[in-house]
């Protein structure tokens, strides 16, 4: 009836397109209103100011190299419960989340387009921040362990925050009271893996013995984190995306 | 309302159970020389207590932390047994969608949350008999403020959604993967060195196993008569709601 | 009443529930609609027309009985029929931040349309937004915005097209424009259109149907319905809907 119906692609490349689409639009909507990366870049500025005063009364004897994985990851958790809340509000301002439902897309599509759209913004913020927490904290306190520590720990660490995240936030933009519920439901939740990338992220500051193997564990701790959360996640986003 | 006579003697019963084994726990378990005691003995050599000098005192504290044991550890299993029965119906539910499973789940997780919090106070006192210190930051009981904190959101987001067929699935994908993560949870925290006994790696006495495992079904029983009661409050509830929406056709 | 038209039938609902609890959003709905048909859909708040539009859009699942789109069943051919159907809502369902084209083509992707740019840019001609494509859209009227979701609804050449209540929040010029694009696209869609405007929805439809309470009231055809005693009927139901 209707004109020309084109040739229907394999259902693996048009999921691939659509993957894509989605990745690149947020992509592009990011460049285009800077929000995500400007508010989060802002908001963890602003937790260093926190810091300083919390370090204030610490004394020269104290090491902030002891607490800095702390610190670090504490700001990236705040930070991107910010990124996540506005990455889904986006979706659904003008109701465009239904628009996105109504496409033959698989919803899986939706969950992994979404979640690695948040990793790249909180990677990018986390970079940012990174040479700022250490040229503002730990000027002359060296560097312990292998250089490609720090970004293997902040990889899997982000990819848990952004994955269980984007689970998260997908629900709480539905709910009365946006960021107070995204927040009640992710820290909790990401209790473990902030454990574990705090201390695979301590090994890798401090160095010295033992610290490697510490590294590991901490690792180790991250990645079943990331395994089993992520399948939990993907497994129950289609539930939640279509209620 | 069998159900609810049926919950009322579970209550009853499990109630006789629980303070049997209590008075048991004071009368006839003896006092063992594993777990517990060994850890008090060395914070006792750190950090020694002036009253523990005096003779009676001195085994004033290892006894007092042993008989917590029996109320503790049956309220902390029962605890994470009702949690795994609250994610078991957010499953059904997410598979069947049907209203009466979100309500059993819902319910499994208010009984799981007083067991949850009674955990925590009693592993409080423990702490505090055993160790001096009200809080120790120590595997288990992070565990348990944490699943606390996790049945606390699980109660915020249902509140914070007025639809309810959207808040019986938001509630139960929750459900399940706080249930996933509480495990976890106390699988790293164990990355960091714990203090904790592990009770049953020594084995228990007679005497001190028939007040445990009398606690333990008593406990049992208490959870589900709470579970019942509460259910049957909200069938009737449910039953009134759809008397209202038939009188309104 | 509509068995003569069992050849081709866009709409096939048979004892069609949505239930919740106690809860009734649809109630053991079934008719019958033609091929080309333009249904409307009256109703108090309430009544169960977004829970039917949701249902045959494949947004959610029903809890009993069936319905058949395009001859395609909601349930097990949701990806299928989600490319043969199209919807307009009273949300424009477009990215503000994204450009007129970027928009268009962002959900062309989505459909796996095989000739996104040329798709597009023949969508913006016949839609009058083409001197408009690379602004932004948040900076369009209502009316524009109308026009654009029309252009994104026809973009994967759909059989059938749903519109909620599309008319509500237009001016009298953007409510024309909007009688303009139905009346070019009407001879080759089914229309299914929910309407608070009982005059409006008379005109444009070949059938009505009234629901309350998640039950049929009245479907008929439109030879059959006269608009006074229609009027009345409609009115009836309007004291019971608001549970």
């Amino acid at each position: 009836m209707a004109a020309g119906t084109q040739a229907r692609p394999s259902a693996r490349s048009l999921s691939w397109r659509q993957f894509k689409a989605i990745l690149r639009k947020d992509i592009v909507m990011e460049l285009r209103t800077k929000e995500m990366v400007t508010s989060m870049g802002l908001y963890s500025l602003l937790t260093m100011v926190v810091y300083q005063i919390a370090l204030s009364q610490s004394g020269s004897a104290f090491d902030p190299r002891q607490i800095a994985a702390g610190l670090l990851w504490l700001a990236f958790l705040f930070t991107s419960m910010l990124g996540l809340n506005r990455s889904l509000v986006h979706e659904q301002d003008q109701g465009c989340l239904e628009a996105l439902l109504l496409a033959p897309v698989d919803r899986p599509v939706i969950f992994f387009a979404k979640a690695i759209g948040n990793l790249v913004f909180l990677l990018i913020v986390e970079v940012l921040t990174i040479p700022v927490f250490a040229f503002l904290f730990l000027q002359g306190g060296g560097y312990g362990g292998a250089w490609w520590m720090i970004p293997t720990v902040l990889t899997a660490g982000s990819i848990g925050i952004a994955g269980v995240g984007t689970l998260l936030a997908t629900m709480s933009v539905n709910t009365n009271g946006k960021d107070f519920v995204l927040t009640v439901l992710m820290v909790p939740l990401m209790y473990p893996l902030l454990l574990a990338a705090v201390s695979a992220t301590t090994a890798a500051v401090l160095g010295g013995d033992g610290s490697v193997d510490q590294f590991w564990a901490g690792m180790g701790g991250v990645a079943g984190y990331d395994v089993i959360m992520l399948l939990a996640a993907y497994a129950l986003y289609e539930f939640v995306i279509g209620a | 309302m069998k159900q609810l006579k049926v919950a009322i003697v579970l209550l009853v019963v499990g109630g006789l159970l629980t303070t049997a084994a209590f008075f048991m726990a004071f009368y006839t378990a003896e006092v063992q020389r594993f777990g517990t005691i060994t850890v008090a003995e060395q914070l006792d050599t750190v950090i020694p207590l002036e009253s523990v000098t005096a003779d009676g005192f001195q085994y004033g504290r290892p006894w007092f932390s042993q008989k917590i044991f029996y109320f503790h550890v049956p309220v902390a299993e029962a605890s994470f047994l009702v949690f795994g029965v609250a994610a078991f119906f957010a499953i059904r539910f997410l598979m069947t969608k049907k209203r009466e499973y979100d309500t059993k789940s819902r319910m499994a997780m208010e009984t799981s949350l007083i067991f949850v919090i009674l955990t925590m106070i009693t592993g409080m006192l423990w702490t505090r008999a055993s160790w001096g210190i009200w809080w120790e930051w120590e595997p288990r009981l992070t565990t348990y403020f944490i699943m606390t904190l996790l049945m606390i959101a699980y109660f915020v987001l249902r509140n914070s959604i007025e639809d309810e067929e959207r808040r019986a699935t938001y509630g139960a994908v929750f459900a399940i993967i706080a249930v996933i993560d509480a495990p976890i949870s106390f699988f790293i925290t164990r990355l960091i060195p714990s203090s904790h006994p592990v009770v049953f790696q020594s084995g228990m006495a007679s005497s001190n196993l028939v007040p445990f495992i009398v606690a333990q079904v008593g406990m049992l029983m208490v959870g589900y008569a709470i579970y019942t009661m509460r259910m049957g409050e909200e069938i009737l509830s449910e039953r009134v709601e759809a008397v209202k929406e038939a009188l309104e056709d | 009443m509509t068995d003569v038209y069992t050849t081709d039938i866009a709409l096939e609902v048979r004892e069609l529930s949505r239930t919740f609890g106690v809860r009734k959003a649809l109630n053991k709905v079934s008719f019958d609609l033609p091929d080309g048909a333009f249904l409307s859909v009256f109703g108090p708040n309430g009544a169960g027309k977004t829970t039917l539009i949701k249902v045959l859009t494949t947004v959610t699942v029903p809890s009993k009985g069936t319905a058949r789109v395009c001859g395609l069943d909601v349930v097990e051919d949701a990806v299928e029929l989600r490319e043969k159907i199209g919807l307009i809502s009273h949300n424009p369902l477009l990215y503000p931040d994204l450009s007129a084209e970027e928009n268009l083509q962002f959900f062309a992707e989505m459909y796996g349309v095989s000739d996104v740019s040329d798709r597009v840019r023949e969508l913006l001609v016949s839609v009058e937004l083409d001197h408009r494509r690379m602004d932004l859209v948040r900076t369009f009227s209502r009316g524009m915005l109308q026009r654009l979701s029309i252009a994104r609804a026809l973009l994967h050449r759909p059989d059938m097209l749903f519109l909620d209540e599309p008319y509500s929040g237009l001016d009298p010029h953007a409510m024309d424009i909007l009688d303009g694009l139905i009346a070019q696209v009407r001879h080759d869609h089914t229309f299914v259109m929910i309407s608070h405007d009982l005059d409006k929805g008379l005109e444009l439809c070949s059938h009505a149907l009234i629901l309350a309470k998640g039950k049929v009231v009245l479907f008929d055809s439109k030879e059959n319905i006269d608009p006074d005693e229609f009027k009345a009927t409609y009115r009836s139901t309007v004291g019971m809907g608001v549970a």
